[in-house]
């Protein structure tokens, strides 16, 4: 009978050993605190490469001169160049304001103070005048000074982005926008024309084929028309509508010469200066009915009205001392009343949603600045 | 010779390997950065491409920049990697490392201030 090959019973006893260990015990912390410490060496290495870039960046930013000095004041701004080159065009929308300083174009933001450069580019030595709608800013650049071709550019407050719009043979005015629509007087094959973007496609559009100033409010475009070296009518134009009609500015004549003229929603406000007296108006006038009412008269040395709404604003010189005062009216009703007293001459006077800009230069003298306030209510 | 070899190039440890690693993962990532940051850089128009080889290929189009920006790093971080026995590796990674850090600090800084 073979014995079988195992027992039934208990099996016989193994002797026991160390217990068994596992193969990565300990080992795999140390890989692991080896590995955070590695990846922290390196992170060590990127944050001091970083370090450097973000230095260098504020260097940079320190020793930058286009920033003008910015300072709040008690109703809101107030600009001063830094750079003895000059502030001029200035250009007013609801919250921004542009302007030039010599050369550059500068934006700022009126809610948080930050000021912008737009331009020029880095192969344009020369703009014109900027004009900024709530959304857009527009002006023009050119390779260099006393250049009659340019190019137009545009930036988008919204993406940030700054682009080419158009090429201009022969710059015949300043550009004015509104909402997306922006538009300029320039020459092709000779002849001046007054023509048109849309911002939002980059799609030209003609508005007329005469030379002219053109303003823009919404879809309405307007400029002078002359006659013997004077301003015969106004000429307005629907670019949506594609009509076009003329009004007689209401007792514009003699010896007056026109200042400029401001356009808002169906009214048109203009000014006329009689060098002789020193002595203006300012008359507000229906687009469509050619209802006119004086705003102003007598104002002396007034500088283009400007209209947002129903205000009107314009700076005009004080009969004692030579300063100047910027003044505002509401069309609805009510006298004129002064918004600010400027010990300075004012050459521009600005009004766009509550606010009230101006540019003062005084020549040589002193430097140029900007102030920005908010309207009585 | 063995000396004069080590000398040359001192061998590097593991932990060593591990920081190129993660420097040469930090390069690649910078690098990624630095070309998304220019490519929105110059499509806000305030900035040119300095450099001329990529001012050719960002003119050729943005899809040949990519590949051309994208595909010389990687082969950099590969030849790299390939000598990570080598301490001079380890140098040459932190040194283009620490570069782009800078840059793209630099660019992120000044995109932000648009």
């Amino acid at each position: 009978m073979p014995e079988p090959l195992t027992s039934a019973g208990a099996p016989p006893a193994i002797p026991a050993g160390p217990p068994a260990q596992p193969l990565t015990r300990g080992a795999g912390p140390r890989r692991r605190r080896s590995e955070i410490w590695a990846l922290l060496f390196a992170a060590l290495v990127l944050l001091i490469g970083a370090a450097f870039g973000a230095g260098g960046y504020l260097v940079e930013q320190a020793t930058s001169n286009w920033r003008p000095r910015i300072v709040p004041t008690q109703t809101g701004w107030r600009i001063t160049e830094v750079r003895q080159l000059g502030f001029s065009g200035l250009a007013l929308c609801d919250e921004r304001i542009a302007w030039q300083d010599g050369p550059s174009i500068l934006l700022l933001d009126l809610r948080s103070g930050r000021a912008k450069l737009l331009g020029p580019g880095e192969k344009a030595r020369a703009t014109w005048q900027p004009a900024v709608s709530e959304r857009y800013v527009v002006w023009f650049e050119a390779a260099r000074a006393g250049a009659s071709n340019a190019d137009a550019w545009t930036y988008d407050v919204a993406t940030r982005r700054r682009r080419q719009i158009a090429t201009l043979d022969d710059v015949l005015s300043f550009p004015s926008v509104s909402g997306t629509r922006t538009v300029w007087c320039t020459a092709r094959a000779g002849e001046s024309c007054i023509v048109g973007v849309d911002l939002t496609n980059n799609e030209s559009f003609d508005v007329a084929s005469e030379y002219g100033q053109p303003v823009i409010d919404g879809a309405l475009v307007a400029w002078a028309r002359s006659t013997g070296g004077r301003v015969s009518a106004f000429v307005l134009a629907d670019v949506t509508q594609g009509r076009s009609w003329t009004i007689i500015p209401s007792g514009l004549g003699g010896a007056g010469d026109l200042t400029g003229f401001d356009l808002s929603g169906r009214t048109l406000v203009w000014g006329q200066h009689d060098a002789q007296s020193s002595s203006g108006r300012i008359v507000a006038q229906n687009v469509d009915t050619g209802a006119a009412s004086v705003v102003a008269e007598g104002a002396r040395a007034a500088t283009a009205p400007s209209i947002d709404g129903a205000t009107v604003v314009w700076a005009e010189q004080m009969a004692v001392g030579g300063a100047y005062r910027v003044m505002g009216r509401r069309l609805g009703g009510g006298p004129s009343f002064q918004i600010a007293r400027v010990n300075g001459k004012v050459v521009t006077a600005l009004v766009s949603g509550g606010a009230a800009a101006w540019l003062v230069d005084n020549g040589d003298r002193s430097p140029t600045w900007i102030e920005i306030a908010e309207l009585p209510r | 010779m063995t000396a004069w070899k080590t000398r040359r190039s001192p061998r590097m440890g593991p932990f060593g390997g591990r920081i190129l690693f993660w420097l040469l993962v930090g390069l690649w990532v910078l690098n990624v950065a630095d070309l998304l940051l220019t490519r929105y850089s110059l499509w806000l128009g305030f900035a040119t491409e300095s450099n001329g080889v990529m001012s050719y290929f960002f003119h050729s189009g943005e899809v040949p920049a990519g590949i051309f920006k994208v595909g010389i790093v990687t082969v950099g971080v590969l030849l790299l990697w390939r000598l990570r026995r080598y301490r001079t590796a380890l140098f040459g990674a932190a040194l283009l490392a620490g570069v782009f850090a800078a840059v793209v600090a630099y660019q992120a800084l000044w995109v932000l201030s648009l």
